[in-house]
């Protein structure tokens, strides 16, 4: 029994699963669900379409380089069977996908990252030149007290023109 | 933007080595225009594969001389014949230079069939079209040679000829 990959999406294929479609050149391409198939026989380019593995990977959403997934490359060659070998190994397949979730979820979140900043820079420009449009309950005290001063000035100015004409 | 992309592709391209193969560059080139001909592509692709009834045009892919045949009868099944069954068929078309002549009445099993043919794992095996392989009828070969992939369902109905002459057995 081998757990296969998805031509399409790259997700595991397990038994009992999925159609194998064989081309006359003797390519076998297997697919997990009716999805994956039914979008090879419209002739997509997995690369182009955004839920795929291929997309992510090559688009730089999914980490693509790391030594976990060494551990999955395909091996031709069957290993006599030990009993230390296979418990050890069935020890270490739980371990090594929590790390490389871990791995992968600090990748996606470090991907965010850049975003916050520009985010932040976005908050201060705003604050700087459009202090005016944002309402009042979000400015500080101290800039509100500036603007009350500026206001007094120019009342008291008119009083003394009125006194003046009567 | 497309700068960027192609500089990821060759890292992305060595890893993705390992898990999907060449056949994500092999089939890219066919499958870059599908907005334009999709109504069309569409009809074809959700076509339903059935079994090979009489009238069902088969290719011949042994070098027996044939290039089509029609299959007049089913030896197996109410339906139709399926992966691995044998047929009788009328040749449509020949070389000129052939064992067998247009008209002729000939037995075939087929080794190639677009209908899904379960598997005692689970999975299914769907071929890109029905292909047959002349042969007399106590059972052997009438060519020499046996071309494109065929399946190991073949080792059950004891066609072990066909399977050694085989160049690829999936």
């Amino acid at each position: 029994m081998r757990l296969e990959k998805c031509w399409f999406c790259s997700s595991t294929i397990y038994p009992g699963h999925g159609i194998q479609f064989v081309r006359n050149d003797a390519k076998i391409f297997r697919f997990c669900r009716s999805k994956c198939h039914k979008n090879f026989k419209m002739k997509r380019n997995p690369r182009k379409v955004k839920w795929t593995k291929a997309y992510r990977q090559l688009h730089g959403k999914d980490m693509t380089k790391d030594t976990t997934f060494e551990f999955e490359r395909k091996r031709n060659r069957p290993e006599r069977y030990d009993r230390n070998l296979t418990e050890q190994t069935l020890k270490a397949i739980p371990l090594i996908t929590k790390i490389r979730h871990d791995r992968l979820e600090k990748h996606i979140s470090n991907r965010h990252k850049p975003g916050k900043r520009k985010e932040m820079e976005k908050d201060s420009k705003e604050l700087d030149q459009d202090i005016g449009m944002l309402p009042k309950k979000l400015i500080s005290n101290e800039v509100t007290a500036e603007k009350t001063k500026i206001k007094v000035k120019v009342v008291q100015q008119q009083t003394e023109d009125n006194a003046m004409e009567e | 933007m497309a700068a960027f992309l192609r500089s990821k592709c060759p890292s992305v391209g060595r890893t993705l080595m390992g898990g999907l193969g060449n056949s994500l560059f092999g089939a890219a080139n066919s499958s870059v225009e599908a907005v334009t001909r999709s109504s069309h592509c569409d009809a074809i692709s959700q076509q339903i594969r059935t079994f090979i009834q009489m009238r069902t045009n088969l290719k011949v892919v042994d070098n027996s001389g044939a290039k089509r045949v029609m299959c007049i009868q089913s030896l197996r099944g109410k339906k139709g014949a399926r992966l691995g069954d044998t047929i009788i068929g009328s040749v449509k078309e020949a070389q000129p230079r052939g064992k067998v002549k247009k008209g002729d009445v000939v037995y075939g099993v087929v080794v190639r069939a677009a209908m899904k043919k379960g598997r005692s794992d689970g999975s299914e095996v769907q071929f890109d079209d029905n292909a047959i392989v002349l042969v007399n009828n106590k059972g052997e070969l009438i060519g020499t040679r046996v071309f494109g992939p065929v399946p190991h369902e073949l080792r059950k109905k004891k066609h072990l000829k066909i399977l050694a002459l085989a160049e690829h057995i999936v």
